[in-house]
């Protein structure tokens, strides 16, 4: 299949291709920490992503901000203060760690 | 025989007459009768020029000029070809027919873009010719393209087997080559003889740009192409059967019906709609009602995204995900083919569902039809507008001004929201966010640019898409990969007198960057900007979301994404191809570059520029990982 050869940036996809487990879980994600700004997340995010797109992800504050308004440049209607709310949650509950090293 | 073949042919004897005089001169009935069978068409086509002189006429010649003869009577003007030594008798044929213009593509896939591009872009009929099935399956790529996009594109390619030695496996022999196609053309088909081959490609054309549009494979024994003949060239409004449908008169009223009704009603924007130059129609039926617009993917932008009714388009590709409105009652599609990219409905089951298309044959595939209006789009507004205007009342007319504003007010906050994409703390970073690359094209560009979009995951905001005459988008909704430069070259070469942008991938522009000669060979100057993040993101990030927390992630060892070290110049290869290029690292330097592309442009020169885009999501290593392969140092002997 030629069109999943998205070759710019593309961190996160819409859920257009995802499979319906992926929809079944949606519906209640996993893995996230109670805290400021999970509501907010949680209602903003989950009808374009999976969870496990941001399984893996770690960054501090400005990269999360940089995160969310790269979905703004795709289509998002959030107001900064929503961004604010959410990168605040993204860099408590999913830090940034030190990288592993490539072997 | 020569003296009773013309006899017959003037009408002076019967077919009965034909047939005593030749078993009178010894030739057997079998044989005779052979003989005036193969007459027929000659005769026909003797009827016919003294039928209707002016669009029909007889001719004499070899395959290849009759071939030629034709596509001239079909109203070809571009012939988009590859080399092929079979055709000899076809470029004999244009030096006596300059009418004809042969553009030499160097691969057959862009070739075949730059083909669909210009058929998109003027709405003209043109010819893509490759070499037998060898280039035939080069240019299935963009064949599959122009099934999906509905396309009226026409490609020949000849049968290096020829007639007598057809079947024993030869050089460049496939069984079945017309077969090969069929799964995504309209029609395809093999002519029998020589003089069948202008009959062959009129229904080629007639079948492509029939409603709903698509692709024709025409095809035949490359003798053919020496063999004289003599048949009938007819010009194509002779069998055209200009198909332009009205919707039937009962569902109209149903339609209109539902919609003055409707608290919500929401109407889908597409593709027909800018074939059919019918999007002013569309906005006149918005405003009547004060309906909400949104598009989903599809080739053009078909409904002027700054009108105060514009909802912008959902971001799941789903109804469901627009942020307004939320809960449409109702839902009109316009000329929309609604690809359905996952299990879920596009339109949810609780809205009532109208369907206005001319492709009747997609219509509830999948969603449920409340209302079906089978019509060419243009007809069908027209006729739905009528019928809603005579059911508007003062108080339904009142309540649609206050939908409007409502929309209105929506859609004011939806732009001042997409703005804040240049609120990214990385947006002056080197190199470059793609969101600020699209950004400082979008501020470039003149206000009536074509922008030709196979820019992967990108997502274009800032240019304010109108079809009527403004910005115009040509997305690369086939989606076989190595189309934008073609398919550029062929809008610029329609629209010489529109600025053509052409906004593409890294992965994407290394599928097909020949149709850059073309563009220095025939000075169509397009700019093309490369988003060059030196890897395929798309595929990166979703791998990572079917194997989260993998061993790929835990490892950072991706073998499917990186497409650096070496990293490609893209800029290098565009000068390879004789265009003019630079790489561009900065937000500073993009700007500096595009200037230098407008003064290229306007001298008549095409300009690329590769702008240096980050890697950015999950799991990108500053310097990623490539397999461990040398074969350098496997070598046991260094040679």
């Amino acid at each position: 299949m030629r069109f999943p050869r998205k070759p710019v940036l593309g961190f996160l996809l819409c859920c257009a291709l995802l499979h319906s487990s992926a929809f079944a879980q949606r519906a209640k994600p996993p893995g996230f920490p109670d805290g400021p700004g999970k509501d907010v997340l949680l209602a903003k995010c989950f009808q374009c992503h999976a969870p496990t797109m941001w399984q893996d992800h770690r960054q501090d504050r400005r990269g999360w901000e940089s995160v969310l308004y790269r979905m703004v440049g795709r289509g998002a209607l959030w107001t900064e203060d929503e961004i604010g709310t959410m990168a605040g949650y993204l860099a408590a509950a999913y830090p940034r760690q030190p990288a592993a090293t490539p072997k | 025989m020569r003296e009773l073949v013309a006899r017959y042919l003037s009408r002076n004897i019967s077919r009965r007459g034909f047939l005593k005089g030749l078993t009178t001169a010894g030739v057997s009935l079998t044989a005779a009768e052979a003989i005036l069978d193969s007459l027929v068409p000659l005769a026909n086509a003797q009827e016919a020029s003294r039928v209707a002189p002016e669009a029909i006429k007889v001719v004499e010649g070899t395959g290849g000029e009759v071939f030629a003869e034709q596509l001239i009577a079909s109203g070809v003007k571009y012939v988009f070809g590859n080399s092929a030594s079979e055709d000899a008798q076809f470029y004999e044929a244009l030096v006596d027919r300059p009418q004809l213009r042969y553009i030499l593509t160097p691969h057959e896939g862009p070739g075949a873009a730059m083909a669909a591009g210009y058929v998109k872009a003027s709405g003209e009929p043109a010819i893509v010719m490759q070499a037998a099935v060898v280039g035939m399956v080069n240019a299935m790529g963009q064949m599959f393209n122009a099934f999906k996009e509905q396309t009226p594109l026409v490609f020949y390619s000849y049968r290096t087997d020829q007639s007598g030695r057809a079947g024993r496996d030869g050089f460049e022999e496939v069984a079945n080559q017309e077969q090969i196609v069929q799964p995504m053309t309209k029609y395809s088909w093999l002519a029998r003889r020589p003089d069948m081959i202008p009959e062959t490609v009129r229904r080629g054309f007639k079948a492509a740009w029939t409603p709903p549009h698509g692709p024709s494979y025409i095809s035949w024994h490359s003798d053919f192409n020496d063999q004289k003949t003599y048949t009938e060239i007819v010009t194509q409004d002779k069998v055209d059967p200009r198909m332009r449908v009205r919707p039937n008169p009962v569902e109209v009223e149903r339609a209109a019906k539902l919609l003055v009704e409707a608290k919500m009603p929401l109407l889908i924007a597409g593709d027909e709609l800018y074939g059919a130059k019918a999007s002013p129609k569309a906005v006149k039926l918005a405003e009547l009602l004060g309906m909400p617009v949104t598009q989903v993917r599809q080739i053009y932008a078909n409904f002027p995204e700054g009108h105060p009714l514009w909802v912008g388009s959902p971001p799941a590709a789903r109804i469901a995900s627009l942020d307004f409105p939320k809960t449409p009652d109702v839902v009109i599609n316009v000329g929309n083919k609604l690809q359905h990219n996952s299990p879920q409905p596009l339109v949810g089951r609780e809205a009532k569902f109208i369907d206005m298309r001319i492709d009747s044959w997609s219509m509830g595939n999948v969603m449920n039809t409340e209302v079906p209006l089978v019509a060419d789009v243009g007809y069908g507004l027209d006729d739905l507008t009528a019928a809603v205007e005579g059911l508007m009342t003062p108080a339904l007319k009142k309540k649609a001004q206050e939908r409007a504003e409502e929309v209105r007010r929506f859609s004011e906050k939806a732009k001042a929201l997409r703005a804040l994409v240049s609120k990214n703390p990385e947006w002056d970073r080197s190199p470059m966010l793609a969101d600020r690359v699209t950004s400082e094209v979008a501020r470039f560009a003149d206000k009536d640019a074509i922008i030709v979009h196979e820019a992967g995951s990108v997502v274009l905001h800032g240019f304010d898409f109108n079809p009527a005459g403004g910005r115009e988008l040509f997305f690369y909704y086939g989606a076989h990969l190595g189309s934008g430069v073609g398919t550029a070259a062929g809008v610029k070469l329609a629209r010489p007198n529109q600025q053509v942008i052409c906004l593409v991938g890294d992965g994407s522009f290394v599928f097909g960057p020949t149709a850059l000669w073309n563009m220095a060979r025939l000075e169509l100057p397009v700019i093309t900007v490369v988003y060059n993040n030196h890897a395929y993101g798309g595929p990166h990030s979703r791998v990572i979301e079917k194997t989260a927390g993998g061993k790929m992630v835990q490892k950072r060892q991706f073998v499917h994404d990186y497409l650096g070290s070496p990293d490609m110049n893209m800029a290098l290869i565009a000068k390879g191809f004789g265009v003019d290029a630079e790489v561009a690292e900065s937000p500073e330097q993009l700007r500096a570059a595009l200037g230098r592309a407008r003064k290229a442009t306007v001298e008549g020169k095409p300009y690329l520029i590769d702008a240096q885009v980050a890697r950015m999501g999950v799991a990108w290593a500053d310097k990623p990982w490539i397999p461990p392969i040398s074969i350098a140092r496997e070598r046991t002997r260094k040679v």
